[in-house]
């Protein structure tokens, strides 16, 4: 695709500060990752058409939503979009099925089948024993994944998602997000997606725009992009430390530990990790926090951390304290970032280019199975 | 005495109906929109609540009088709406207006405008979007209005009375009945208007009252 999927150029006023953003992507994905309060969500709620003081230009796949100059100001009732906010917001006097069937009228004038459709969302999303309950007897999970439902069975062109995994705990957290990746991978849309979590954009994201008061501060590749040392504090806070969420594939798995590869290249690092009963070759993605990574020059004798992978130190930044060494475990797999302390990193002699060892405990890695459990 | 009941109810019973309608629109626009002289609105609306209903009566009797703004002499057609059946209808509405207008106008306030945002972005446009989410969402508070619009236009008084007259076989409802049997000694048949009074009372302000709670319940949640 060379033309854009999706065009925003637009200002808003806000209390605080002002909304003045312009970007425009040709990936699928596209993440829009700042704290809390930086103008995500009103960002948005822009391209929902939610915002009527919005001005500037607005467009998906060439057909304008949004053009000030031009008077043009498509109602949000009119262009197609799936939005999935972070309080789930189910219309309470439906059940299940009838909030699924909400958009029907839409995805009715589209093309397609509405019920084919609803079918595959219930399936993919795993909603078939919820179809009958109302919306107050959900737990948060189920919520998220009918809202999720709702938005994809209105014949969407866009979704919108807001922070969809923000009001989950870690445990439900880590159940809902493969559903998103499977939404991801199973309906061809263009999804803009709202987050502060590095780990659901690393995870979802083929784009990433980082907002703060308003403003793109930086824009990139997401793990590049999360890693720059300015993007990288902006999260403090908020968020506990940086996780490297890369792609795995399962090799083995014996007395209650698995052997997944990185990056999911043949010829990847093995990594050992706390977890029983998963089928070798499925998928999945790796969770390892930046500051659970030790460095080492030799594979340490007598060590009892499961795992020391050969790694090549590709940057080393600097940010405030400590220092970020970007390192790449395999020619396929994307990069990974280690946080070490300044003092220790000087006693290292690491440079770019140096070959050395990361250290990883089992237990500090985080598992994001592919394969949809319940949630 | 059953024809006085059956008439005041049927009297209360369109009168309601035709406040709930144009009721429910204002107070939608009054819990939803900002405009200039809302807060003049809202007490227009409200002050057949604060002035004695004799006022109102005397007020509407202005209106519809030969020579008044609706009166035969300034229209050149008679509406026929003093002492007539007419007129108690119209008094009714007018004196259940600001229960329907304010109770209504609680329950549209209680409904999330961003429920109202999400189904726009599901395709449905604002006319759709009221009646198929909007309504659906207030419809306890909206039940509550009517009701208590009822309750008031059947005990309703001081502007029937004046406007419409008491004229048994005619215009007379159950207030006045009241009046005219305890105003001429008929204790008995005072007594009995009295129960049916206080029965269809309690029942209509029970059911309200038990609207509004699981109504308020809901929104919680």
């Amino acid at each position: 695709m060379t033309h854009p999927v999706l065009c925003v150029h637009v200002t808003l006023p806000l209390d605080r500060f002002g909304l003045d953003v312009a970007f425009e992507t040709t990936h699928r994905v596209t993440g829009i990752f700042g704290v809390s309060g930086s103008g995500k969500t009103t960002l948005l709620e822009t391209v929902a058409g939610l915002r009527r003081g919005a001005r500037g230009r607005i467009a998906l796949n060439g057909d304008v939503w949004l053009d000030t100059e031009k008077r043009v100001r498509v109602p949000p009732e009119g262009r197609g979009i799936g939005y999935v906010p972070q309080d789930s917001l189910l219309f309470p006097h439906l059940d299940v099925l009838g909030n699924l069937r909400a958009g029907h009228g839409r995805a009715r004038r589209g093309a397609g089948d509405v019920d084919a459709t609803l079918d595959g969302v219930v399936t993919v999303l795993g909603l078939q024993p919820l179809l009958s309950r109302a919306p107050s007897t959900l737990s948060g999970g189920e919520r998220q994944r009918v809202a999720l439902g709702r938005a994809l069975c209105s014949g969407p062109r866009l979704l919108l998602l807001d922070e969809p995994l923000a009001s989950l705990d870690a445990a439900l957290r880590r159940k809902v997000l493969p559903f998103l990746r499977r939404v991801r991978d199973e309906f061809a849309l263009p999804m803009l997606l709202v987050s502060h979590d590095p780990v659901e954009v690393q995870a979802l994201c083929d784009d990433l725009v980082v907002l703060n008061e308003g403003r793109i501060v930086a824009r990139g590749e997401p793990r590049a992009v999360l890693t720059r040392p300015e993007v990288f504090t902006l999260g403090e806070g908020e968020v506990e430390g940086f996780q490297n969420v890369i792609p795995a594939q399962v090799v083995e798995t014996r007395d209650g530990v698995s052997v997944v590869r990185l990056g999911g290249a043949a010829e990847g690092p093995l990594l050992t990790v706390h977890r029983s009963g998963l089928a070798p070759g499925s998928a999945l993605l790796v969770g390892i926090p930046a500051d659970e990574i030790t460095l080492a020059l030799q594979p340490p004798p007598g060590l009892s951390a499961r795992n020391a992978v050969p790694a090549r130190v590709e940057r080393v930044q600097q940010v405030g304290a400590s220092r970020l060494v970007t390192v790449r475990v395999a020619a396929g797999a994307p990069p990974l970032v280690a946080e070490v302390t300044a003092d220790a990193l000087a006693d290292l002699h690491v440079a770019p280019g140096t070959g050395l060892y990361l250290l990883v405990k089992a237990s500090a890695v985080t598992l994001y199975e592919d394969g949809a459990g319940a949630a | 005495m059953l024809e006085v009941l059956r008439a005041t109810f049927a009297w209360a019973a369109i009168a309601t109906l035709l406040v709930m309608v144009p009721g429910t629109l204002v107070a939608y626009l009054l819990a939803r929109k900002e405009f200039r002289g809302k807060t003049a609105v809202s007490t227009l609306f409200s002050l057949p609540l604060v002035l004695p209903p004799t006022a109102v009566g005397y007020l509407l009797l202005r209106l519809f009088a030969y020579d008044g703004p609706l009166g035969e002499g300034t229209l050149g057609l008679d509406l026929d709406v003093i002492l007539s059946p007419r007129a108690v209808v119209i008094a009714c509405a007018v004196m259940a207006t600001p229960l329907v207008v304010r109770t209504a106008r609680v329950s549209f306030e209680g409904v999330d405008p961003r429920y109202e945002e999400m189904a726009r972005t599901l395709g449905h446009g604002r006319a759709a979007t009221f009646f198929r989410f909007t309504l659906p969402l207030a419809r306890r508070g909206l039940i509550a209005a009517l009701i208590l619009g009822f309750t008031r236009a059947v005990g309703e008084f001081g502007a029937t009375i004046i406007l419409a007259g008491n004229i048994p076989g005619r215009t007379q409802t159950l207030a006045t009945a009241i009046f005219s049997a305890q105003q001429a000694g008929r204790e008995g048949e005072a007594n009995v208007l009295l129960i049916i009074a206080l029965v269809a009372g309690f029942v209509a302000v029970y059911a309200a009252e038990h609207l509004s709670r699981t109504h308020a319940a809901a929104v919680r949640r």
